[in-house]
């Protein structure tokens, strides 16, 4: 049992819309895949699962938040100059 | 030496530095988000240090991920005290979520598992990133849209747990409480008492919205934004809380967008300050009875 394996298989059901779609087919066969042991794989069967898409959503909502478009590279010389 | 008092105030936005700087006397404290300066230069982190000597300043870190089995990224707590010495506020805090896992960054703060082997990781992230920080943080709790799967805990056993293995004390959102209580059908009010509300030290209030479940249920949830007003419920949180912990309390008002004008602002710190006041009043009568 691996509680490092476990966050990062939520990080990732948070995250790929693909493997939460082919979690909902078979939750249990994808935790497994992912090193999780029968019980951890079981109680993540279990999750509300539509706690998990609202969750996702929230964070890829704020995730396009983070995203800003890049300055040009001449912007970003200038403005380490001026920090310093 | 003067006796500590309850302080009231707003988390710091360029919005709304203004507003802040012209009403100094009915701000108490203001919070900075420590990550939005880490790239500060030298100018303005004397700025920011100017600044915390004119108002009492706490600084709030949202990306160092203390509530998870992986340790924390050194390179990040190490940014965090540069800023506390260069900037020398008066604490700083982090939330009790994990925001990576394995390489996968989520983007936001997220509830991990609630277990005895999370408590022991976070206990020791939170101890390595007072270390590293030279100064221990108070510990947020979070909101969730998701109870945390494969839990073994319910969230005041596990924030308790965490509490007293690392010794930090508790930053305490109430809208985030508010809305965890609401989303998976538990009683605010018995949610706040039994959480360890001896080691509460700040306190965050703020607003939010529902959202409807997909799929078709009816049901709604309550999403913490930061960018509507604090509902009543919370306000009856907080003097709940101001009768149950007699310790003085810092309350900051969190406002991330849709700002309403500073007057407004100022009209709700007033009504913490009156919801404070109201279980202060309510604990002396206690006392006295």
């Amino acid at each position: 049992m691996s509680a490092a394996a476990l966050e990062t298989f939520l990080a990732r059901l948070y995250t790929d819309a693909d493997l939460r779609a082919r979690f909902d087919v078979d939750p249990e066969g994808e935790a497994r895949g992912a090193g999780l042991s029968p019980a951890e794989s079981a109680a993540l069967a279990a999750c509300d699962r539509i706690g998990l898409q609202m969750a996702a959503d929230s964070f890829s909502r704020k995730r396009a938040q983070h995203r800003r478009p890049g300055l040009p590279f001449y912007r970003r010389i200038v403005n380490r100059l001026l920090r310093r | 030496m003067a006796e500590r008092r309850d302080r009231v105030g707003i988390g710091w936005r360029a919005e709304l530095a203004a507003g802040i700087f012209a009403h100094l006397d009915r701000v108490d404290c203001i919070e900075l988000i420590a990550d939005d300066h880490f790239r500060a230069s030298r100018r303005q982190l004397r700025a920011l240090r100017t600044l915390a000597g004119q108002v009492p300043m706490m600084l709030h870190g949202v990306t160092a991920g203390l509530a998870s089995v992986e340790p924390p990224e050194e390179r990040r707590l190490a940014r965090m005290a540069r800023l506390l010495e260069a900037v020398q506020p008066e604490s700083w805090s982090e939330h009790l979520a994990f925001v990576r896992a394995g390489g996968v960054e989520i983007g936001h703060l997220a509830a991990p598992p609630r277990s005895e082997a999370g408590i022991d990781a976070a206990a020791r992230n939170i101890r390595r990133a007072a270390t590293i920080v030279g100064a221990m943080p108070a510990m947020e709790n979070v909101a969730t849209l998701i109870d945390p799967p494969a839990s073994t805990m319910d969230e005041p056993s596990w924030v308790a747990g965490i509490l007293a293995a690392s010794e930090a004390p508790l930053l305490l959102d109430l809208h985030n409480l508010y809305a965890n209580a609401v989303n998976f059908g538990a009683d605010p009010a018995v949610l706040l008492l039994q959480l360890p509300l001896d080691r509460v030290r700040t306190v965050h209030v703020s607003g939010g919205h529902w959202i409807p479940e997909p799929g078709g249920t009816g049901r709604k949830r309550l999403l913490d934004d930061h960018v509507h007003d604090v509902p009543p419920e919370v306000f009856a949180l907080l003097t709940l809380l101001a009768k149950q912990a007699p310790q003085p309390l810092d309350v900051i008002l969190e406002r991330d967008g849709a700002y309403p004008t500073f007057a407004c602002l100022l009209t709700q710190l007033d009504a913490l300050r009156a919801a404070l006041a109201t279980g202060r009043a309510a604990a002396a009568m206690r006392a006295v009875a």
